[in-house]
C-alpha cells in the first residue's frame, strides 16, 4: 500500500493549478454560470480546446486514440483540480469506455478523439419512462432492416440531448429474449431524421445554481424516437450483448473525481467559510456542536476519498471492481447530503436564499445544494440498487 | 497512490490469518475471559518463534525491522480471530522503547520482547477518562538517586501478566516550556505498588494499579524528564492506529458471521438473507468496515513513513468507534436472539468490539482533534492535504 502520489503527479497537478489560475477568469466563469445550456459559450470553448491539447482530456486512453497511455491517477488529478473550481473536463461519461472495450477499430478512430477534442458530445440515453432504476426494463425498440436499424420509443431524463451531437442509446433489438440479453447499444447522431428532443426544465432553473451545485443542471429532456433510420454501423459491439456493454461503462463513470468531489467540496467550502466569517458576531466555528459535527463530516469526507482511491487504484491494477464502484457511489452522494443538509442548519435561515438573492451566502450554492444533492444518490445507479450490488455481487447475498 | 495491499503485504496478512484460525477458535477466548493470567504461554511463544514481537524492532535487537502496516496487518488478523494475547499491550511500549529509549534501555528490553520472554504494558489514563495532559496526576518526586512515585492508574491492560510497565508521571506543572510529565519503566512487582482487577465487558484483564511511594532508578527514566508528554502522544497515536486495526480485524470477521448466517436461517418461506432490508444492512456492515480499514491502513502508512499522522489516527478512531460498533450491532440484530446467548459465539466479539471504542479516545475527544485541526489554525483546508495537529 502507498497513499501518497509520486513526484510526477505532484507536479502534476502543479501545473494543472497554475493552468486554472491562468486560464480561468471570473467572466469565464461567469460565462458558464449564464450559459446554461452546455455551459459554453465562446471563452469557454476556447478553454476547452486548451486543456485538451495540454493532452488532459483522457489521459488514460491510448495514444492511437489520442489519449495519452496515461494513469488513471493522473487523470484523476487533472479531474479533481478543474472539478474544484466547478468545472468538469473529461467528462465523456460512460460511453467512451464502453467503446474502447467494445467499439470496431472505426468507431474508436472515429470517436474517441473527437470526444477528446469536444466535437463530439454524447447524451447518455438509457432512462425511459418505465425504466429508471431498473434499466433493463427498456422498451424502446431498434428493429434491423438490411443495412439499418429502425428505432421507435421514448428516452427519459436524457440530459446533454439539446446540445450533444450523439445520444449513447439502449434500446431492444430482441423482445423475446431474457430481459438483459435482447439489449443493444447505438451511437445515433443527434440530427438524424424522426428524432425530437423537448425540454424538460428542473427544479434549479429561475434562478440558475451557481457553477460548483450537486446537481445544478437546470434543463433535461425527453427524447422521442419515430422511425428512426441509422446505418447497422451505429451499433455498438455485438448485437444484444449492449447490457453487458453498458453496465461496464456505467461501472466505470460511477467511479473518479466528478462524482465523488461534488459530495465532499462542500466540507471544504463550509470550513472555509466560517473560519473567515462570522454571522454578526455568532461564530459558528467556535459552537462545540458544530464542530463536533464538522469534524464527523471531515472524516466521513476522507472516506469518501479513500473509497475513490481504492477504485482508481483498482483500475490501475486492470482488475475489475465486484463491489468497490458501488460502495463509493453509495458513500459520495449519502454523505453530499448529509454535509449539505448540517450546513443548511449552521447557516439557518440563510440557507434558503438562491443565487442572486440579496444576503445570499456563496451565491446560494448552501441553497442550491438542498435542491440537488439527493438526487445525486437516485442518477446513474441509486442507493438502492447500489447497495443491492453490494450484497448480491460483492457478499453473494441470495436474490429476493 | 495504491490502496490496496501488495503482494508482500497480503501474504503477510494470509499467513497470519492462516496461523490464527489454526491456532485460536473461538472456544480459546471464551476460556481465557475465566483464566487467571488470560492468554495461554504457548501461543504467546509460537507468536515470538514467528517473529511477531519484534516484527517492526531493529534487527540488532533481534527484531526484523519490518514496516508498521505488516504489524498492523497481524492484528488485524488477531481482532479477526480474538486471539487472547498480551501483543498490543506489549508491542506498543516496545516500539516506543525502541524509539526514545537509551541504547542501554532498548539492549536490556527490546532481545527479551522479541523472544518472548517479556510481557509489558502502559499506564497512562487516571480517573478522568480523557487522554490529555492535565489528566496526568501521579506524581513522580526526585529522591536521591531516582523517583517516588505516587498515584492512581486506571485501566491497566494485561497488568497482571506484565513484568514491566511504561507509567506516565508528573514530575512538574505544566509551563511555558513542557507539559511536565514524564514516561517511567516501572517494575510491576514493586513495592508500593497495588492492583485491583476490573470486571469489564471484554471479561479481559485490567486494572486499577495504585503507586505508594514506588521507588524507580533515575535509570528508568525513558526520554527527558518533563519533556515525556510528546512520546506519550506517540505512544497512544500508536497504540490508537493498531487498536483500529484489531477493531476492523474483529468486525469484518463479525459482520461476515452475520452475511453467513443470513444466508441460512429461513423465515417467511426464505433465508431472511433474501429480504433487501437485511441485504442492505450486510452492504453497509462491509462498507463501515471498509472504511474503517481505508483510514486505519492511511494512518500506519505516515506513520511508518515517519509523516505526521496524528489527525489520521483520530480520524480512524473516531470512525472505527461509531461504525464498527453500528456493524457489530447490526450483526446482532441480524442474528435474531441467538446472539444474544451466551452459548452462541457471537458475543465473544461484539464484547470485544464494543469495549475497543470505549478505549485509546473516545468519537467526541477524537473529533476534536479533527475540528481542532480543521478550524483552529489559519489558511484553507482542502481534503487530501496533510494537517498538523492542534494542541
Ligand atoms: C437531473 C437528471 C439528469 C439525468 N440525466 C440522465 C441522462 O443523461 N441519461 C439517462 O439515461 N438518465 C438520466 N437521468 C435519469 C436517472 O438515471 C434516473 O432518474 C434514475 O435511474 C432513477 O430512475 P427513475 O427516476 O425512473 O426512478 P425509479 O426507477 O422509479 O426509482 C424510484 C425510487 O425507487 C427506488 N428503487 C427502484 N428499484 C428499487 C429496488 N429494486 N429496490 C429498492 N428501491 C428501488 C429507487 O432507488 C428510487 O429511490 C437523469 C435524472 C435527473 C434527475
Amino acid at each position: 500500500m502507498n497513499f501518497a502520489y509520486t513526484p510526477e503527479q505532484e507536479s502534476l497537478r502543479e501545473e494543472v493549478r497554475q493552468f486554472i489560475a491562468d486560464n480561468i477568469t471570473p467572466e469565464m466563469l461567469q460565462e458558464m454560470e449564464e450559459s446554461g445550456i452546455r455551459r459554453r459559450g465562446p471563452q469557454v470553448d476556447e478553454l476547452y480546446k486548451k486543456v485538451s491539447q495540454k493532452g488532459w482530456i483522457g489521459m488514460s486512453w491510448p495514444k492511437e486514440y489520442g489519449g495519452q497511455d496515461g494513469s488513471r491517477i493522473d487523470q484523476y488529478i487533472v479531474e479533481e483540480e478543474f472539478a474544484r473550481v466547478g468545472v468538469t473536463v473529461g467528462g465523456a461519461g460512460s460511453g467512451a469506455p464502453a467503446i474502447l472495450a467494445a467499439g470496431t477499430e472505426e468507431q474508436k478512430k472515429y470517436f474517441l478523439p473527437g470526444l477528446i477534442k469536444g466535437e463530439i458530445i454524447f447524451a447518455l440515453g438509457f432512462t425511459e419512462p418505465q425504466a429508471g432504476a431498473d434499466l433493463a426494463g427498456l422498451q424502446c425498440r431498434a428493429v434491423r432492416d438490411g443495412d439499418e436499424y429502425v428505432i421507435n420509443g421514448q428516452k427519459m431524463f436524457t440530459t446533454a440531448a439539446h446540445y450533444g451531437t450523439h445520444i449513447y442509446l439502449m434500446a431492444r433489438t430482441d423482445p423475446d429474449a431474457p430481459r438483459h440479453r435482447g439489449i443493444s447499444i447505438f451511437l445515433v447522431p443527434i440530427d438524424t431524421e424522426g428524432i425530437t428532443v423537448r425540454p424538460l426544465w428542473t427544479i434549479q432553473n429561475e434562478p440558475t445554481a451557481p457553477l460548483g451545485t450537486t446537481y445544478g443542471e437546470r434543463r433535461t429532456n425527453e427524447v422521442f424516437f419515430e422511425n428512426v433510420r441509422i446505418p447497422a454501423s451505429c451499433l455498438l459491439g455485438e448485437e444484444n450483448m449492449g447490457w453487458y456493454v453498458g453496465a461496464m461503462g456505467l461501472n466505470l463513470d460511477r467511479v473518479g473525481a466528478s462524482r465523488y468531489l461534488i459530495s465532499v467540496k462542500r466540507d471544504e467550502d463550509i470550513v472555509n467559510w466560517i473560519k473567515e466569517n462570522d454571522l454578526d458576531g455568532y461564530s459558528p466555528a467556535e459552537d462545540p456542536a458544530v464542530r463536533d459535527r464538522l469534524a464527523e463530516l471531515w472524516i466521513e469526507a476522507q472516506v469518501c476519498r479513500l473509497m475513490t482511491m481504492r477504485s482508481m487504484s483498482l483500475v490501475e491494477h486492470g482488475g475489475n471492481f465486484t463491489y468497490e464502484g458501488a460502495a463509493e457511489k453509495v458513500w459520495a452522494p449519502e454523505h453530499g447530503v448529509r454535509t449539505t443538509e448540517t450546513i443548511a442548519q449552521i447557516l439557518g435561515p440563510y440557507a434558503q436564499l438562491l443565487n442572486g438573492s440579496e444576503d445570499a451566502i456563496e451565491d446560494g450554492i448552501y441553497a442550491h445544494n438542498l435542491m440537488g444533492a439527493f438526487q445525486s444518490g437516485i442518477n446513474h445507479g441509486s442507493a438502492q440498487v447500489m447497495r443491492d450490488q453490494v450484497a448480491r455481487r460483492g457478499l453473494g447475498m441470495p436474490r429476493g | 497512490m495504491d490502496v490496496i495491499p501488495n503482494e508482500e503485504e497480503q501474504m503477510v496478512k494470509n499467513l497470519a490469518r492462516e496461523f490464527l484460525e489454526a491456532e485460536c477458535p473461538p472456544s480459546l477466548a471464551r476460556n481465557m475471559e475465566k483464566d487467571e493470567k488470560g492468554y495461554p504461554p504457548e501461543l504467546w511463544q509460537k507468536m515470538a518463534g514467528l517473529g511477531w514481537l519484534g516484527m517492526s524492532l531493529p534487527e540488532q535487537y533481534g527484531g526484523q525491522s519490518l514496516p508498521l502496516t505488516y504489524l498492523g496487518l497481524i492484528i488485524e488478523e488477531v481482532g479477526r480471530t480474538i486471539a487472547p494475547v498480551p501483543l498490543l499491550s506489549t508491542v506498543v511500549p516496545s516500539l516506543t522503547i525502541a524509539q526514545d529509549g537509551t541504547s542501554e534501555q532498548r539492549q536490556q528490553l527490546l532481545p527479551r520482547i522479541s523472544r518472548g520472554d517479556l510481557i509489558m504494558t502502559w499506564a497512562m489514563q487516571e480517573q478522568d477518562p480523557r487522554l490529555l495532559p492535565e489528566t496526568v496526576h501521579l506524581e513522580a518526586r526526585a529522591q536521591g538517586d531516582g523517583y517516588l512515585l505516587s498515584g492512581t492508574k486506571m485501566f491497566v491492560d494485561n497488568f497482571v501478566v506484565a513484568e514491566k510497565c511504561l507509567v506516565a508521571a508528573r514530575t512538574a506543572p505544566a509551563s511555558e516550556q513542557s507539559q511536565g510529565i514524564s514516561l517511567f519503566l516501572v517494575d510491576t512487582g514493586s513495592p508500593g505498588i497495588s492492583a485491583t482487577a476490573l470486571t469489564t465487558l471484554a471479561k479481559d484483564k485490567q486494572s486499577k494499579v495504585t503507586f505508594d511511594q514506588v521507588s524507580v532508578p533515575a535509570s528508568n527514566l525513558i526520554g527527558e524528564l518533563d519533556q515525556g508528554w510528546p512520546v506519550v502522544q506517540r505512544m497512544l497515536d500508536l497504540a490508537t492506529a493498531l487498536i483500529c486495526a484489531q477493531m476492523v480485524g474483529a468486525t469484518r470477521k463479525d459482520a461476515e458471521m452475520a452475511i453467513e448466517y443470513a444466508k441460512n436461517r429461513v423465515a417467511f418461506g426464505r433465508p431472511i438473507g433474501a429480504f433487501q432490508s437485511i441485504q442492505h444492512m450486510c452492504a453497509d456492515m462491509i462498507l463501515w468496515v471498509d472504511g474503517g480499514q481505508l483510514l486505519t491502513y492511511e494512518a500506519l502508512w505516515r506513520m511508518d513513513q515517519g509523516l505526521p499522522a496524528s489527525v489520521e489516527v483520530s480520524q480512524a478512531k473516531a470512525f472505527c468507534n461509531d461504525k464498527c460498533v453500528a456493524a457489530v450491532r447490526t450483526s446482532q440484530i441480524i442474528h435474531g436472539g441467538m446472539g444474544f446467548m451466551m452459548e452462541f459465539d457471537l458475543h465473544l466479539w461484539y464484547r470485544r468490539v464494543t469495549a475497543w471504542s470505549l478505549r485509546l479516545g473516545t468519537t467526541f475527544e477524537h473529533r476534536a482533534k479533527v475540528s481542532r485541526a480543521l478550524l483552529d489554525q489559519p489558511g484553507k483546508v482542502r481534503l487530501g492535504m496533510t494537517m498538523a495537529a492542534v494542541p
